[in-house]
């Protein structure tokens, strides 16, 4: 981007360019350098995993977690029936972050109160796993690790500790282990880098 | 955006800030504007989230589920980031631009500040389901029966097991939509 924004201040300074046109470009480009790849661009021989469409938590109380949820993330609870509820990541109509696909719908986690082997897809019980998904990280927008500390504090959030410079971990009303971190922890980074480790790579 | 930046244009003429700071604001208010206006999380109430950044998957052997969710799911392994015992499974938009990962750990293997996979818990992910775009039904179900794969669910949401027996539910936007409930 600042090499983008570089060459087009270089064209203006240099009378190629006038500063109406600059201002054009340059505002084009900020509102949609971020907008994100088309998931289905490409297409790849086996399926494509766009994005998580949901996760199931299951727990005793599901209205419990889905009020802690909801107030930690500020997610709206939709579609509550006797033993569930959904919390999807933004408002009906939105696109997920990064997401310019049509099909790829917002993620959403379901708060569930049902047997720890109530029937997966077949209707039959689902299989006892040898895994376990044993946290779960969520990005924030304009994460900071202490201000993320001290509003975790400001609506009652206990046990709070650090992962890294850039995440916190806090355990929800469940024991369940639940991350919280920036845009810049990443599968190439770490909690443990740098915001910006890809300038260092 | 654009009074601001005609009013950063403003500052470079007059000569109030240099190019390079021209460049690094411009930049740096479209990051900004692309984090979804993320000066407006600091009064809401809660924070803004963005999306999933990852999930850490506990099983005896990180390497089998490593494969076998880069083949199914086309998830890409981070090569820099497995050193034997763990490995990062990306996969959606790319890495710091809403992109998350799977962390494939063997037991022992812990995040830094994390407690690790424990007893104690009383709630579970007992599933997670992935969209996948472009949805073909016929597709879909050739290629997971391809690979092997005992495939439940209805038309447009189907579950596999993978190599651990863990849930794996995949979707099509059509049928797995929150607000479609």
């Amino acid at each position: 981007m600042e090499g983008f924004v570089a060459k087009h201040v270089h064209d203006y300074q240099n009378g190629k360019i006038s500063r109406r046109r600059l201002i054009e470009i340059l505002t084009l480009a900020a509102t949609t350098a971020y907008a994100g790849k088309s998931a289905g661009a490409a297409e790849q021989s086996g399926l494509d995993a766009a994005l998580v469409n949901h996760v199931s938590y299951t727990c005793p109380d599901f209205r419990r977690a889905a009020d802690w949820y909801s107030m930690v993330f500020n997610l709206d609870q939709i579609g509550a029936t006797a033993r569930d509820v959904a919390l999807p990541f933004g408002k009906k109509g939105e696109k997920p972050y990064g997401v310019s696909a049509d099909d790829v719908p917002l993620t959403h986690i379901i708060c569930r109160t049902r047997p720890a082997d109530g029937p997966a897809g077949s209707g039959t019980p689902r299989r006892k796993a040898n895994a376990v998904i044993d946290h779960i990280a969520f990005t924030v927008a304009d994460f900071d690790r202490e201000r993320a500390k001290a509003q975790l504090a400001a609506v009652g959030v206990k046990n709070v500790h650090d992962g890294g410079p850039f995440s916190v971990y806090v355990n929800d009303p469940f024991g369940y282990e639940v991350q919280i971190a920036g845009l810049g922890v990443t599968a190439i980074c770490g909690a443990e880098a740098r915001a910006t480790c890809s300038d260092n790579r | 955006m654009e009074r601001f930046i005609a009013d950063l244009v403003q500052g470079l003429d007059g000569g109030k800030i240099d190019r390079r700071e021209f460049c690094k604001s411009v930049a740096l208010a479209a990051a900004v504007y692309g984090a979804g206006d993320a000066a407006q999380a600091q009064v809401q109430r809660g924070f803004k989230i963005i999306g999933i950044n990852h999930m850490s998957y506990t099983c005896p052997d990180y390497a089998k589920a490593r494969d076998w969710y880069a083949a199914a799911l086309n998830m890409k392994t981070e090569a820099a980031r497995d050193d034997g015992k763990r490995a990062n499974l990306m996969f959606g938009p790319e890495p710091g631009k809403g992109g998350s990962f799977l962390v494939m750990r063997n037991p022992g293997n812990v995040a830094s500040g994390s407690a690790g996979a424990k007893r104690g818990a009383e709630a579970v992910i007992d599933h997670v389901c992935y969209t996948i775009p472009n949805w073909n039904e016929a597709r879909v179900r050739a290629t997971l029966k391809a690979k092997g794969l005992d495939v439940t669910g209805r038309d447009g949401s189907l579950h596999v097991y993978d190599p651990f027996d863990y849930d794996v539910q995949i979707a099509s936007a059509a049928e797995e939509n929150a607000f479609r409930r």
